[in-house]
């Protein structure tokens, strides 16, 4: 094996066979997530159905797979890397390892707007629900960026007017759901992350909007590494730090507003992917957010599966597994990286 | 002539506060010229502005061209206090200095032996795999060389490039900063030690409040009675029998 010293050059900043390695276990994952459950179906003939090759499935397997399991799964691998993504990004531009996507009052927005429609409109719930909660998203980061004045002349200030936004949102949430103790239920199951009532009509709308997002942030991923340094180290080396900032800003809020209202609140996934794919690749830049996309869409659809299973036939809130698995998974990372301090 | 950084008319508003006043002087490329004064005199503003990041009324122009509109220059920036990011190796750190030439996440493979290279210089190569958080104070300060280093500039500027640093790594990181100006990288800094701006530098620039008090050649500056003043008569200055000029504060009664 050759060696640096003998070389006397680097290894490469960012191995891509890392990527290709993760669209290959989103994939393994994903046939994995639609053939377990009550009935199980077969490996390969799910990949027969799915290419379009003869020898597929049909009948009930066929609808139970494409009607059921399909969109699930796929709602959960977006809503996974809309959250992993968003988190790493969040991390960056704030220049804080804890930062997460539910930051600047974005999940607390979220889940104000979700309680309105669910505790004011009585019908049809599920048509209103995304739309409020995206909304209550949008509105709660735009007053943490009002609030904060300075905008990104300090990252720390916007982050606390986000938790105060956060915290105010929270307040009246509550407030709604102890007057109206009837709908306690559903805000409360919707806040524990569900992916239940996945269909493709959510898929669809929910894809445009996270596809859009991942899009313009993996398009500007490899600048995103300028902003890990002081604004005139990022300017020397040609990058405009405050558009960078919004930009990035912008494009994670609506991934993670598209993802809450899509799915309610899943926590750890933010943090826990992009700290758990650094850590293992040794490396940091933001050359790795695509790898980061896939690994955090194997996590949410294996959660998922997780959830759907274990306590069949009964379902577990999708935010208990991620917390549950996620959790001390992350601190063992963290503690053999040793990624806070030296 | 435009083989100069011409300053001309420079204020700097920071809020209603004027931290930099009516600058007007030129900056010879190919040397080192030191910015020296008390805490507060616009040291870190004036370096801003000449790198372009900074608003400023007035002109700067390098070459010929307004510094804040010429997004091809190709100026290295060392920060006193750096952002040191969480979890990047010291490769990944010094390797960003490239980003500019290869395009961001782009590396080519001679920028990789160049970086090899230059940690070998910096001293920090075998180290390359490490945290930038584990650096200590000297060996981040010289990452940061090493990066401006690869970064291969026409213009470094240093902002109180030895403040962390013991006097043997401070000697070692100015040597380091002599070695680019002699691959003829004009070199700006700031510099807390004047008897340590007079050893390297050739032009040393004296601000106070805002202003220019004096600009000259380093021994013209070290030997005028204006230095004192700039410091409030608070320092003395002593020549060595090699001729070497010493700056030391006076002890206050």
């Amino acid at each position: 094996m050759k060696t640096a010293s003998t070389e006397s050059t680097l290894s490469p900043i960012w191995n891509w066979k890392i990527t290709a390695l993760s669209f290959a276990l989103l994939f393994f994952v994903g046939i994995l997530a639609v053939s377990f459950g009550p009935v199980s179906l077969d490996f390969m003939k799910i990949i027969k159905t799915l290419f379009g090759l003869p020898g597929g499935l049909n009948g009930q397997e066929r609808t139970l797979l494409i009607d059921l399991r399909l969109p699930r799964a796929l709602l959960a691998a977006l809503v996974g890397a809309a959250l992993a993504t968003s988190g790493a990004v969040y991390q960056t531009v704030f220049r804080n390892p804890l930062a997460d996507p539910y930051l600047l009052g974005a999940a607390a927005g979220a889940g104000l707007g979700a309680t309105i429609a669910i505790t004011s409109a009585g019908a049809d719930l599920y048509s209103l629900l995304p739309i409020f909660s995206f909304v209550g998203a949008i509105l709660a980061v735009l007053v943490s960026f009002f609030i904060s004045g300075k905008f990104f002349a300090e990252p720390n200030s916007l982050l606390l007017s986000g938790i105060a936004v956060g915290s105010f949102a929270t307040a009246v949430q509550t407030y709604l759901q102890q007057r109206n103790s009837s709908s306690l239920r559903p805000v409360y199951s919707w806040i524990l992350g569900e992916l239940t009532v996945a269909n493709w009509q959510k898929v669809a709308w929910s894809s445009i909007y996270i596809f859009i997002a991942l899009t313009i942030l993996i398009t500007v991923s490899k600048q995103l590494d300028g902003l890990m340094l002081t604004d005139e180290e990022a300017y020397s080396l040609g990058i405009n730090p405050n558009r960078l900032r919004v930009i990035a800003v912008v494009a994670a809020t609506l991934a993670t507003a598209t993802a809450v209202s899509a799915s309610g609140l899943i926590g750890f996934v933010g943090i826990v992917v992009p700290h758990l794919v650094r850590g293992i690749t040794h490396r940091v830049t933001n050359r790795g957010l695509l790898t980061i996309a896939l690994v955090g869409a194997s996590f949410l659809v294996l959660a998922d599966l997780g959830a759907r299973t274990l306590l069949s036939p009964a379902e577990l809130p999708i935010g208990v597994i991620t917390a549950f698995v996620g959790a001390p998974f992350f601190l063992v990372v963290l503690r053999k990286k040793r990624l806070v301090s030296k | 002539m435009t083989s100069v950084i011409k300053v001309e008319d420079l204020t700097v508003r920071l809020g209603s506060r004027e931290v930099l006043r009516d600058i007007s002087l030129e900056i010879e490329h190919g040397k080192w010229t030191c910015l020296v004064g008390p805490n507060g005199a616009g040291k870190t503003t004036f370096l801003k502005a000449l790198l372009g990041s900074q608003t400023y009324s007035g002109s700067i122009t390098d070459s010929g061209v307004e510094v804040f509109k010429n997004h091809d220059r190709n100026v290295a920036f060392v920060p006193q206090h750096p952002q040191i990011p969480i979890g990047m190796s010291v490769s990944e750190y010094v390797m960003l200095g490239r980003s500019k030439r290869d395009g961001w996440g782009n590396e080519s493979t001679s920028s990789r032996k160049l970086v090899a290279q230059i940690l070998k210089l910096t001293g920090l190569f075998g180290m390359q795999n490490q945290f930038v958080t584990q650096l200590s104070g000297g060996e981040m300060q010289r990452a940061l060389i090493a990066r401006a280093l690869v970064q291969e500039p026409t213009l470094i500027l240093l902002d109180e490039p030895t403040s962390a640093l013991d006097l043997h790594h401070q000697i070692a990181v100015l040597n380091n900063i002599e070695l680019l100006k002699e691959r003829g990288v004009t070199i700006i800094s700031t510099m807390h030690d004047i008897t340590l701006a007079a050893m390297y530098a050739e032009k040393i620039i004296v601000m106070q409040e805002g202003r220019v008090l004096l600009n000259g050649s380093s021994d013209e500056v070290i030997h005028s009675p204006e230095l004192k003043s700039a410091f409030e008569n608070r320092i003395n200055v002593y020549t060595l029998e090699s001729g070497r000029p010493v700056i030391v504060a006076k002890k206050e009664k």
